[in-house]
């Protein structure tokens, strides 16, 4: 009797954890496919030790069950999978987190900010989402323009009719896409006249030099690198990055999106200025203008340049500021199946399939 | 005993089972997923390295590049690298710990006239001589194409972005170049451990003499009354409320104190402060606890024999009382190391590679913040750097546990042996 209700217990557990461990390689199928083949024949080579150490028929049962209910779910997928040319069914919607700048951007833009339908699967990454969308012909969703589509088996979609590329969104009609902005902090407000020149320094080599252009594409940015001068020339205007500047500290703070973008053109600036020091503390869009030109100015979080993934709103006015501008573009691309025949959306349709008026894909307005 | 009664006793004794076995192995599984996750990117690089890299930048003014001829590969070069036999170096494509593409230069050929470039950034090492080394990581080379413009290649330049093409354009493109661009290894863990040991450090410098003089005031001194119950409760009430909110308290009222210093900004110091106000709660219930567990005949033989108050408390109660105030400090810096929100306010985001009580910096917790806060989550990175928490809090509880054992071990001796003589003493008579 006791060994009977050990060995019970025991197996409910092992069942329990069996969920668990394939549970977490279920997320591991963000990354390649070859890797998620990898992390399932893992599990199944854990599960099937387990098994043979306990040698119990209840656990089998209960693993047979679930790959039952697995098989179930493909043979259903594959009857809903429609005949090319038109496309049927329901719409699987995929979200970012809520912690996402690119989920912010695409909200704001399309304009459901907190109407999101309670049917969208959540993803962590933007390469989840991709890999997610790219093994659901019925799935939709959205992704960073730097994504490898034809790696991920994706269509971007047009947006309004107008293709997602570096040239559209820098001519400005690809409008699904959101700016990366920065604020200085005020004029003489800088704790030396020396970081203050070199803040001025670094917003010009971020901003207008090719270097810095580069360095700020190369990172996911999207600028014009044909409309830049090159630093060579931009130098003589800021003759403190001819001085040893080990000992100023630059400060950045706000958006946690801009950090890559911003690191990199900190990193390509450092050894062309003298060497200074950077500090890269974001948290937050809400925080770019409050810790330059806002109430937490002079407190311990006082940042020497503020950064939003979106343009500064009416109650943060940066007029006071030696310069505040958009610094690059972010673009978001609507991605669907590569045999989806849906290739574009406008920005009503994007509204009613995320906020669940439309659940089928002939629902969706031609 | 009648059936019922039996089978409900059975009910029970299953119901402990399984919940034991539960909690046993959803702690296995959580291990499973973090090692499988992280194990393949720990390595002792990442332990050892800086986050931060070193920029370069070296430029070739001075050099007549007519003078060099080919170069021919060594022999001893990986399969992946890509060969520039006009500058004899070579490269080869990698991912870094964070995910982002690198360049690492793997031969640099000693007649090479990269060899002889000379650091051009203002400051102390400027005019330094500085090659293209095996070991740095090239970001962007500039060079002269042949119709005489400067152009550039590399990671962050529009061509050259992978070894392959950047070979091709040097070799087949390039008269000379101009400067180049490079970073030493980054992404380590380094500073963030150190700063979590520091930030450790010095929490429990602050928080343990507070805590438990607090606590010997509250057990041993104070009267009995409404107001000692009142304080009792109100530090219990602390321990609920959530850390965020300690976190902005630290950043306006603690951040005055710590300006009393001359910090300006935030800093470790900072942090350990307002970790000390969240830690207080947990350290005074403990000691007390502990107090408690004292028995009162100690008290009683130690005044009756004409010791104060106060040489009861220091040679006699605290002693015995040690135990649970070092399971105290156990429970301290498990809170300590897993703390994030209250540090993010108090202590930044920016990952510091030399940190010091007065500097910005973060704890490996916050760290794992930062990685997974990006565009782009880095589970990888995250799962190893848990790893690497794991590790520190189970050496510091074997430590901890240690030293306890080393303790008492002498008291229970002594308690076996008394035990002993008394056996003895009974079976005689």
């Amino acid at each position: 009797m006791k060994n009977l209700k050990k060995i019970l217990v025991l197996v409910l557990a092992l069942v329990m954890m069996i969920l668990v461990v394939t549970a977490c390689g279920g997320d591991d199928k963000k990354d390649e496919k070859e890797e998620v083949k990898e992390t399932e024949k893992e599990t199944e080579k854990e599960t099937e030790k387990e098994t043979e150490k306990e040698t119990e028929k209840e656990t089998e049962k209960e693993t047979e069950k679930e790959t039952e209910k697995e098989t179930e779910k493909e043979t259903e997928a594959e009857v809903e999978e429609a005949p090319a040319g038109e496309m049927t069914g329901q719409i699987n919607i995929y979200t970012r987190d809520a912690a996402s700048g690119t989920r912010e951007g695409f909200e704001s833009v399309v304009g459901f900010k907190d109407q999101l339908t309670d049917d969208a699967n959540e993803v962590s990454s933007n390469g989840d989402m991709a890999t997610k969308v790219g093994e659901d012909v019925q799935g939709i969703g959205y992704v960073s323009l730097t994504t490898d589509f034809e790696a991920n088996n994706l269509h971007p979609a047009n947006y309004e009719g107008v293709e997602p590329s570096v040239e559209t969104v820098i001519d400005g009609s690809y409008q699904l896409s959101r700016p990366f902005c920065y604020t200085t902090r005020a004029e003489g407000d800088y704790a030396s006249d020396e970081k203050e020149q070199l803040v001025k320094a670094f917003i010009a080599f971020m901003t207008e030099s090719t270097e810095g252009k580069e360095a700020v594409l190369s990172a996911g940015g999207i600028v014009d690198v044909d409309d830049s001068t090159p630093w060579d020339e931009l130098k003589a205007d800021y003759p403190i990055v001819d001085q040893d500047n080990s000992g100023i500290e630059i400060t950045t703070g706000g958006s946690t999106s801009v950090e890559k973008s911003l690191t990199a053109a900190l990193e390509a600036f450092q050894p062309l200025a003298g060497n200074f020091g950077f500090v890269v503390n974001q948290t937050g869009s809400g925080d770019g203008w409050k810790r330059t030109l806002g109430d937490d100015k002079d407190g311990p979080n006082a940042s020497d340049i503020g950064f939003a993934s979106r343009n500064f709103k009416d109650e943060e006015p940066t007029e006071d500021a030696i310069s505040a501008a958009k610094y690059c573009d972010d673009a978001i691309v609507v991605v669907v199946e590569k045999n989806n025949p849906v290739t574009d959306f406008t920005q009503q349709n994007l509204f009613d399939i995320f906020t669940g008026a439309i659940t089928n894909w002939e629902d969706i307005a031609k | 005993m009648n059936r019922i009664r039996i089978i409900k006793d059975r009910i029970a004794e299953g119901l402990t089972w399984l919940s034991s076995g539960i909690s046993a192995l959803m702690l296995i599984a959580i291990f499973v997923f973090i090692f499988k996750r992280g194990w393949s990117t720990l390595n002792w690089d990442l332990l050892k390295n800086n986050y931060n890299s070193e920029n370069l930048m070296a430029g070739y003014d001075h050099i007549d590049w007519d003078e060099h001829g080919a170069f021919t590969a060594p022999g001893s070069l990986p399969d992946d690298a890509f060969f520039s036999e006009k500058y004899g170096v070579a490269f080869v494509d990698s991912v870094s710990a964070a995910k982002a593409p690198q360049m690492e230069v793997v031969f640099l050929d000693p007649e090479s006239p990269l060899q002889d470039g000379k650091i051009t950034t203002a400051g102390p090492r400027q005019g330094e001589k500085l090659g293209l080394e095996e070991g740095l990581y090239l970001k962007k080379i500039s060079y002269v194409n042949l119709e005489g413009d400067k152009k550039s290649a590399g990671l962050t330049a529009t061509q050259g972005k992978t070894s392959e093409e950047l070979v091709s354009v040097l070799d087949n493109d390039s008269t000379e170049i101009v400067d180049f661009y490079a970073q030493t290894e980054g992404g380590g863990l380094k500073g963030s451990i150190i700063t979590t040991l520091l930030l450790i450090g010095l929490t429990l410098l602050i928080a343990l003499p507070i805590g438990v003089f607090a606590a010997i005031y509250l057990h041993e001194l104070a009267p009995k009354n409404k107001v000692t119950a009142w304080i009792r409760s109100s530090i219990e009430l602390l321990s609920g409320v959530p850390s965020v909110i300690f976190g902005l308290m630290g950043m306006t009222m603690l951040f005055q104190v710590t300006r009393l210093f001359g910090i300006t900004g935030q800093s470790t110091m900072l942090g350990a402060l307002t970790l000390a106000v969240i830690l207080l709660p947990v350290i005074i219930r403990q000691t007390e606890e502990a107090l408690i567990n004292v028995p009162d005949g100690y008290r009683m033989a130690s005044l009756s024999m004409g010791a104060t108050q106060f040489q009861t408390i220091y040679k006699i109660i605290l002693p015995n009382a040690l135990p649970g105030i070092l399971s105290a400090t156990l429970l301290s810096i498990s809170r300590i190391i897993g703390e994030s929100a209250a540090l993010i306010f108090t202590m930044g985001t920016a990952i510091m590679d030399n940190p010091a009580w007065n500097t910005r910096g973060t704890s490996l917790a916050v760290h794992i913040w930062t990685v997974m806060s990006g565009e782009q989550p880095n589970f990888e990175l995250a799962s190893a750097i848990s790893i690497v928490i794991l590790i520190i809090v189970l050496i510091l509880n074997v430590s901890v546990k240690y030293i306890t054992y080393r303790m008492t071990r002498d008291k229970d001796e002594q308690k076996k042996n008394n035990k002993k003589e008394k056996v003895k003493a009974t079976t005689e008579t």
